[in-house]
């Protein structure tokens, strides 16, 4: 990728709004996902997660806004969007009678490649994903998990600059959720844009640099994300003297009300990363054993929750 | 130009991979060999001991002629189920989207799968060539009769797969696309056929009869004299009004088109001539005032009341089958547009409860 289509590249989301009869799926998205960064699109079922992302994958037309993918307007580039943008759907469809070798070819040679490159590709895929195995039964044999493999491998294809994953992890075993994250990791280092949608955050939370949080069709602000930080989160505090911790806490100025017991851990609530770490050194410094000392939920959950939250009267 | 039959070859070579792989397709087709067989040998068993007024055996042009009948009975009957859920069976699937967002356009999908359909279903026609082979060593066909009605065939099944394929990109669940593409192909097949006849029940015409009859005497001998003419009236249906609806209907279209041979006497040597020929009869008006005169020495035959030979109400007639294939173009092609017009992408306006991916 040279340098002038990294200035223009990435996708570049505007005010984007888009309705079915009286149903507004999605009323006011903006987004940025710049190349080489993978970027999570956050929100509950029914958020519009999807619909959003059939506009980025030029299927659907929006409202209102404007859209640009690698510097192009789906709506009146669609070719050239399409040339650049692989899409890896939330249903799993694969044609049923057809080889994964075969799947990937055809692809191949829907992206006008020509039959040998299209081999060579299909080839290198398989490799890629590791379907060496399966290469050559019909699709129809795959699993769940193999299938979103294959899914994954038919969006990279024509070796696109911008890839969309609409629940790409979603039914995937705990390996196959690694492999998932070490590929996308991978194609983001190769300088592609990467935008991936998903409810589950844990796994986003160690894939993705940077969220966007959609929340009744609506993206939510720098503003209101940034309030987030700051408000109250549970950490979750582990020791091994677990009567001496609870002392120690509510000497460092913690009402005993707001510790709540999990297990063999403590729950606290803190405000932000900063009280978070003079807590520690409290903690510390009184001489308590501290074995664990983590945030309850992941920094993209407890952004999300908040949000949510706030979104809801 | 190149680049969009090379995206619709892909298309074609998706779905014929797709579709056509498995048993359950060569036992369908066994099936339809077997059928075309026993035809064939009950036809020739009853046929082949028949000449004709010229002691020339034209069994041949006879089986021939059914057996094409045939394949396009059946042809219709199986086409609107391969192809009828062609693409909403791809949206079901999950695959319609995936295909959508590549290169490959909207056109490029629908006439790809078009010409998949249509090539399944010219299957069952290559799949009766030894048979219409047989019939031609038969003896008593001509070569036209082959071409054309070989030709017509095609197209006709070719049609059926046009609106089953555009039927599956109108509508959203495979089961009502097949059964409208069913209801087409009947509405064509034998709706016309109702049409016509009742078009033509319901609007009869009365008809005056004036009937002369010679007085024999006791012996039976002729007189000489004439008995005072009989006027009597009745109704008759107008088939000439209704003809028109026929072009539409494949059969008779099929049989309009190829070209009738005849023997002697100006009959018809096949089935097609034989349909063409109630179809061109069908044509004549009425005689409002027909006049029976045995009196008169040679009774022409319009005012005998007999029907003219085959040949001369044949030739004398006007032949539909041209309008019949308009007809039948524009009703694929609308099809095909419709369906084209709901799978444009990026989509505007979606039809309720429908999902683009």
């Amino acid at each position: 990728m040279n340098t002038s289509q990294t200035l223009v590249g990435g996708i570049v989301v505007d005010g984007v709004a888009r309705s079915f009869g009286d149903v507004h799926a999605v009323r006011n998205a903006s987004l940025n996902a710049a190349p080489g960064t993978v970027t999570a699109l956050i929100g509950p079922n029914g958020s519009g997660k999807t619909t959003l992302m059939l506009m980025l994958a030029s299927l659907l037309r929006p409202d209102a806004g404007t859209i640009r993918i690698a510097g192009f307007d789906p709506i009146t580039e669609t070719a050239q969007v399409r040339a650049q943008l692989g899409w890896m759907p939330d249903v799993l469809g694969s044609w049923s009678a057809l080889t994964v070798r075969t799947t990937l070819e055809l692809t191949g040679r829907m992206y006008r490649m020509d039959k040998q490159a299209a081999a060579a590709r299909a080839s290198a895929l398989i490799t890629l994903i590791g379907l060496e195995p399966l290469a050559d039964r019909p699709t129809r044999v795959l699993s769940r998990g193999q299938k979103q493999k294959l899914s994954m491998a038919r969006a990279l294809v024509h070796d696109p600059a911008v890839l969309l994953l609409d629940e790409p992890a979603s039914g995937l075993d705990p390996v196959a959720r690694i492999e998932l994250r070490q590929l996308v990791r991978r194609v983001a280092a190769e300088g592609k844009t990467v935008l991936i949608s998903s409810h589950v955050l844990a796994e986003l939370d160690e894939m993705a640099d940077t969220a966007v949080y959609l929340n009744n069709g609506v993206t939510a602000s720098a503003e209101s994300i940034a309030l987030t930080k700051t408000t109250m989160r549970s950490w979750r505090i582990k020791s091994p003297n677990g009567p001496a911790l609870a002392e120690a806490l509510v000497a460092a100025g913690i009402p005993a009300a707001n510790i709540t017991a999990d297990r063999n851990e403590l729950l606290v609530p803190v405000e932000g990363e900063d009280a978070a770490s003079s807590l520690l050194a409290r903690l510390v410094a009184s001489g308590v054993p501290i074995s664990t000392f983590a945030p309850a939920v992941g920094e993209l959950e407890h952004t999300f929750l908040d949000l949510s939250k706030a979104d809801t009267p | 130009m190149s680049q969009f039959f090379s995206g619709v070859g892909v298309i074609f070579a998706l779905e014929m991979r797709q579709r056509v792989r498995g048993l359950a397709w060569y036992i369908l087709l066994g099936v339809f060999v077997v059928l075309i067989a026993i035809v064939t040998v009950l036809l020739s068993l009853t046929l082949s001991a028949v000449s004709d007024v010229d002691g020339n055996q034209n069994a041949g042009a006879q089986i021939f002629s059914t057996i094409i009948y045939f394949v396009l009975l059946l042809g219709t009957l199986v086409a609107p189920a391969l192809s009828g859920n062609s693409i909403n069976g791809d949206r079901d699937a999950g695959t319609l989207a995936t295909t959508q967002i590549t290169l490959v356009s909207t056109w490029q999908i629908i006439i790809g799968k078009f010409l998949a359909a249509w090539t399944i279903a010219l299957a069952f026609l290559a799949a009766s060539v030894p048979f219409l082979l047989y019939a031609t060593l038969a003896g008593g066909l001509a070569f036209d009769t082959i071409v054309v009605s070989i030709l017509v065939l095609a197209f006709e099944l070719g049609v059926v797969a046009a609106i089953g394929v555009g039927l599956s990109g109108i509508i959203n669940r495979g089961l009502f696309s097949i059964v409208l593409t069913y209801l087409v192909v009947a509405a064509l097949s034998v709706g016309t056929l109702i049409t016509f006849g009742l078009g033509a029940l319901a609007s009869q015409v009365e008809v005056t009869h004036t009937d002369s009859y010679m007085i024999y005497d006791d012996a039976g001998n002729s007189t000489g004299k004439c008995e005072e003419p009989s006027v009597y009236t009745e109704n008759q249906p107008q088939f000439d009004r209704f003809w028109g609806v026929l072009v539409a209907n494949p059969y008779v279209l099929l049989a309009d088109a190829v070209p009738t041979h005849y023997d002697r006497n100006g009959n018809p040597t096949d089935l097609f001539g034989s349909i063409k020929y109630g179809e061109r009869m069908s044509q004549l008006p009425v005689n409002t005032h027909p006049v029976t005169n045995e009196c008169v020495a040679t009774p022409s035959p319009l005012t005998s009341g007999q029907d003219p030979a085959p040949r001369a109400l044949i030739d004398s007639t006007t032949p539909g089958w041209f309008v019949g294939i308009l007809i039948h173009l524009v009703l694929a092609a609308a099809a095909l547009v419709g369906a084209w017009a709901r799978l444009r992408t990026p989509a505007g306006r979606l039809t309720k409860g429908s999902r683009i991916a």
